[in-house]
């Protein structure tokens, strides 16, 4: 406002440290928090990484000792590894697709549209445990209905979430069960795609696929990066689903993670059982920092790819 | 006048943020200022009688109804003898709990667990109490304790638990199946098992398992490879604690007659049937309704048959041993409840009482095992007139494990019995057919074992 | 598919001209590929919605009959729900999982609103680097750092309970400051600059202009949150475990039937408990629920 340029410097300085000191304010508990619950443990984290904490008694320093064992000793870390790292690569972008898939084919309906997008989006709302337990029962190998109505086609099932090479699929299937949420996200961008434009391409003689390539595709795919890039993430912290089913498959009272045959067992699993149950927890902490450091490298490149989030912008 | 549009980040981060950064160092260093893990350990309280009233809370693992009710039956004896020590008891709590508890500074005063392998990390970290000082003061008879007994429950020179009724583990049989199948009396050698296992073994048409004469899938019920190692005298650990399984040729033995036995089957058709069996815990528990011909199990399947009612007509007997090692026949695996002091427990002194109470009193001992059908762990109980199971002709191959001296156990270790985890692991690769080379694969657990070892110290 | 606009090449049907057999050939494709689409949605649909009824079905089975692979109950055993109350205690985890939501929802509105605000309206130095902070906070994995915060709780005393799960939403959760600022960016400066012109502070100019224009994304903040906490398994098996009285629904129903040795029928019983309540309210909140989960995505 140019009437502020006008004002002696006195007033405006007055005034400046009133508006630090509302912006102060408004943001205390912010601050607050990213100080308590961000700053601090995340420190901490990094200095008992370099610990043999346990947890119970004092802690005491053992240099690289933890990230020795991270990169040789541990016997199950690769597994941990391999496995987030093929949920990532393998159920995130299976989720977009079909998420995207389910989306253009409600869409398309012209009768009781909203019905079935009710429908689709119902499975989202279940808690991931119950989904999962719900999951471990119908796919069962032996008495549940997957492998009955399989057996009907004449297909031998497979023993799904008690079977190393079927488990983390069987889990991709739960995922892609409980899409409902993005889904109705991309109906929502797929359904504010300019008419006119549609129009224009098909004037133009366009396809069917390449009105999807060059109209449809540019327009939602600020939203389908964000759908992925949140997918990635929750892909790198998916802890819930893999350790219930590995334990109601199991059908042990001791939890079994990684059941079967460690092929469940993704990397926050393995930071838990470390730091948790096997008095371990400067290793746990030396995990935690390979945690933060891939998730901060997702994150960047998502920064740097996404004009869409309005970071610099300026209120409208 | 209007922020810059669309900069490069750097451009923000030039400038100074001083109000905000101030702030967040500020906290920051007071927060980092103010931790410290850990605390004081607290010393066991031997001080005189002191009969002021007192409320303790005790933790156990036990869940089912008749069990509950015979641990309240026995809390309510304790109170007799200490009126002025009220028990508050708390079923079904797991390791998990006990451990959390611990470190959030609201442990129990008196803690049990099923599970022994964790002695080791509760007596290295302190976070259960060394009682040696109250078993010293108060003159306890440690040698009423059998020794493979006396090795789980301490760890390091520190003897942080106290065993509380000890599970040993045998062959049940189902006779009526036997006497279908023509056998007459249960198998001693493992060969006579995996023999016996084919001759009780029924299919569908469709080639699935309808009865399962033995399951010979590690990880089923009660069928552990430390349940079955004792039958070949595997021993986990050498005598300065390295891990053993690859220099002990037990193993090897061990893991081959087993995999045989599931090549017979077929992995994948046990798996499924593994995943139609009722829990193990409830009425529908398969060997008590028919569907396992024979399993390993421990002691206290007598108790759970009675309570369950099954309709099943069945024996016991002890492990086969393996061909060629007669002399380990009678010998087995004993594991059992460990009960201790949690740090930070508030009434060290009457916890002590419960806990002597429980582990040494003979009518207390012979109450509670009579009740639950489990094994009590003094001599003095178990010679005791009072013990109802000394005169069940099912419980007596169990008792004759628990009295044999070349039954063995499970060693604790500092990380939890990491080891078992491990071997675990291995197992589960071995038995569908994953390790091409047996000798390679237990020395590589070797390896791991140790280096998990190495790394709580 | 396409339009056609001329006649196309003809393929001699009963129609008068080549205009109507064009038009005839585009329309039966029509129906064709309208059925085909329903098709796929039906499939979708039995898809999606056969999994809830199969936990319905199984629900209602026998012990011994939920073993085996019949699908149908060959007797509905109703009873199987009030044995699952008496067999755990569902109600307690019940309440403890609404306390949870409740509070940690209502924590974050409180909470997140100004900072959004002054994120997205207030003019300071640092601003953008205050909205990486909250990106970044966004995007980390809590397991990094559960192991320093839950010695923090610890000696605070306050593991075994909610409290480690309500109080950090007292201080802004960052994906909630995030959707409310993206929001706020869309509101016109001008409201907002009448009420200042009219000499009201910054905090009257939030409560009393902003907050009511800023309905729909309440509504979605709050639904995220309360159905974040309800969903919540890992946060409450940390700092709950210890303690089965604060437990909450997704704690015990995932030891459920290992604790309790039941056979799949109760199980799936439970599981339907569990999901009931989230249900019943989605069909009475479908609207604002659908709006919501919308906004996240296009605001996003």
């Amino acid at each position: 406002m140019a009437t502020q340029l006008q004002l002696t410097p006195a007033p405006l300085r007055a005034r400046l440290r009133r508006n630090r000191l509302r912006v102060l304010l408004f943001l205390a508990p912010g601050l607050v928090g990213f100080a308590v619950f961000l700053v601090y443990p995340l420190v901490m984290t990094v200095w008992l990484s370099f610990t043999n904490s346990n947890m119970i008694s004092p802690a005491r320093f053992v240099g690289l000792r933890n990230y020795r064992y991270l990169l040789d000793g541990d016997p199950l870390i690769w597994h941990a590894i391999r496995n987030t790292g093929w949920l990532v690569a393998v159920m995130v972008p299976a989720q977009v697709l079909f998420a995207l898939g389910v989306a253009m084919v409600t869409a398309r309906l012209k009768a009781g549209a909203s019905l079935f997008r009710t429908l689709f989006y119902l499975p989202a709302l279940a808690p991931p445990v119950a989904a999962t337990v719900a999951f471990v029962c119908m796919f069962n190998p032996n008495s549940g209905p997957v492998n009955r109505i399989l057996g009907l086609l004449g297909i031998h099932g497979p023993l799904w979430f008690n079977s190393p090479g079927w488990s983390k699929p069987a889990l991709t299937l739960l995922a892609l069960w409980g899409s409902g949420t993005m889904m109705v996200i991309f109906l929502a961008a797929l359904l504010e795609v300019p008419a006119e434009l549609y129009e224009a391409a098909e004037l133009d003689g366009a396809g069917s696929w390449h009105r999807f390539r060059y109209v449809t595709l540019p327009t939602i795919s600020p939203v389908v990066l964000f759908a992925t890039v949140t997918g990635v993430i929750a892909g790198l912290q998916y802890f819930t689903q893999a350790m219930v089913a590995s334990q109601v498959a199991n059908g042990n009272i001791q939890p079994a993670p990684g059941y079967p045959d460690g092929s469940t067992l993704t990397f926050p699993q393995q930071l838990y059982i470390a730091g948790f149950n096997q008095f371990h927890a400067g290793y746990a902490c030396a995990l935690a920092v390979v945690l933060f450091v891939v998730a901060m490298a997702f994150t960047v490149v998502l920064l740097r790819r996404a004009s869409g989030f309005d970071i610099e912008e300026a209120p409208r | 006048m209007s922020e810059s549009r669309g900069g490069p980040v750097t451009r923000t981060a030039r400038r100074p943020r001083r109000t905000v950064a101030a702030s967040l160092l500020a906290a920051t260093a007071l927060l980092a200022a103010a931790c410290t893990t850990g605390g004081a350990t607290s010393k066991a309280d031997t001080g005189a009688d002191d009969t002021t009233p007192v409320t303790i809370t005790f933790w156990h693992g036990l869940s089912s109804p008749h069990e509950t009710a015979s641990v309240n039956a026995v809390l309510a004896k304790f109170h007799k003898k200490y009126p002025y020590i009220t028990v508050k008891a708390v079923a079904a709590q797991t390791d998990d709990k006990v451990n959390q508890a611990i470190r959030g500074g609201t442990a129990p005063d008196v803690a049990s667990s099923f599970n022994a392998a964790n002695v080791g990390g509760w007596c290295s970290s302190g976070a259960f109490q060394d009682l040696t000082p109250d078993i010293e003061a108060d003159h306890v008879d440690m040698s009423q304790i059998p020794k493979a007994v006396q090795s789980y429950t301490a760890f390091g020179g520190k003897r942080c638990t106290m065993p509380w009724l000890a599970d040993t583990f045998g062959l049940y049989y189902n006779k009526k199946l036997f006497a279908k199948a023509g056998i007459t009396s249960p198998p001693k050698t493992m060969s006579e098992l995996a023999a016996d296992t084919k001759k009780l073994t029924t299919f569908n048409a469709d080639g699935s398992i309808r009865t399962a004469g033995f399951m010979p899938y590690l990880g089923v019920y009660g069928m552990l490879t430390e349940h079955l190692v004792p039958s070949w005298g595997g021993k986990w650990l050498t005598a300065d604690g390295q891990s053993n399984v690859g220099g002990d040729p037990a193993f090897a033995q061990a893991l081959t007659w087993q995999k045989s036995l599931v090549d017979w089957f077929g992995a994948k058709k046990l798996v499924t049937f593994k995943a139609g069996m009722g829990d193990e815990f409830s009425a529908q528990n398969a060997f008590e309704t028919g569907k396992l011909a024979m399993m390993v199990d421990g002691e206290w399947r007598n108790s759970f048959i009675k309570n369950d009612k099954a309709d099943i007509d069945y024996g016991t007997a002890v492990m086969p041993a393996a061909d060629g090692k007669s002399q380990l026949y009678g010998a087995g695996y004993v594991g059992g409840n460990v009960i201790g002091m949690p740090r930070g427990a508030k009434h060290p002194g009457a916890a002590w009482k419960l806990i002597k109470f429980l582990t040494t009193d003979t009518d207390a001992l012979t109450t509670l095992a009579d009740a639950i059908g489990n094994v009590p762990t003094t001599k003095a109980a178990l010679d005791s007139p009072a013990l109802g199971l000394s005169k069940d002709p099912n419980f007596a191959p169990f008792l004759q494990v628990f009295k044999n001296p070349l039954t063995t156990t499970t060693p604790a270790s500092a990380d939890g019995g990491a080891y078992l985890t491990n071997f675990g692991h291995f197992v589960e690769k071995w038995q569908t057919g994953s390790v091409p080379d047996l000798k390679a694969g237990l020395t590589a657990v070797d390896k791991q074992n140790n280096a998990a070892l190495k790394l709580g110290q | 598919m396409t339009t056609t606009y001329a006649p196309a090449p003809a393929r001699q049907t009963r129609a008068a001209s080549p205009h109507q057999a064009a038009r005839g050939r585009a329309s039966r494709r029509r129906k064709l590929v309208w059925i085909a689409e329903h098709a796929v949605a039906v499939g979708l649909a039995c898809a999606f919605i056969g999994p809830i009824v199969f936990i319905f079905l199984t629900s209602v089975m026998t012990d011994g009959q939920s073993l085996t692979t019949n699908l149908w109950p060959h007797h509905w055993q109703w009873s199987n729900y009030r044995t699952v109350f008496a067999t755990a205690p569902v109600g307690t985890w019940l309440v403890n999982t609404v306390l949870y939501a409740v509070a940690a929802t209502a924590a974050t509105l409180l909470s997140s609103v100004p900072i959004a605000y002054a994120l997205a309206r207030l003019r300071f130095k640092g601003r953008n680097t205050a909205f990486l902070c909250v990106i970044t906070m966004m995007m980390l994995p809590p397991q990094v750092l559960v192991i320093p915060m839950y010695l923090m709780w610890a000696r605070l005393h306050l593991t075994g309970t909610i409290w480690p799960l309500v109080l950090p939403s007292l201080f802004g959760d960052a994906f909630s400051v995030f959707l409310l600022r993206q929001f706020l960016l869309t509101v016109p400066e001008d409201y907002l600059n009448a009420a200042r012109i009219d000499g009201c502070g910054e905090l009257r100019v939030l409560t009393r202009v902003v907050l009511p224009m800023m309905r729909p994304a309440l509504v979605a903040v709050g639904l995220f949150s309360f159905f974040n906490a309800w969903n919540d398994y890992y946060g409450p098996l940390i700092y709950t475990g210890e303690t089965p009285a604060h437990w909450t629904l997704a704690l015990g129903l995932a030891t459920f039937k290992t604790s309790h040795a039941v056979q799949w029928n109760l199980t799936m019983a439970a599981t339907l408990i569990a999901m009931a309540p989230v249900i019943i309210v989605f069909f009475f909140a479908q609207k604002a629920f659908i709006e919501g989960v919308t906004l996240t995505g296009v605001k996003g």
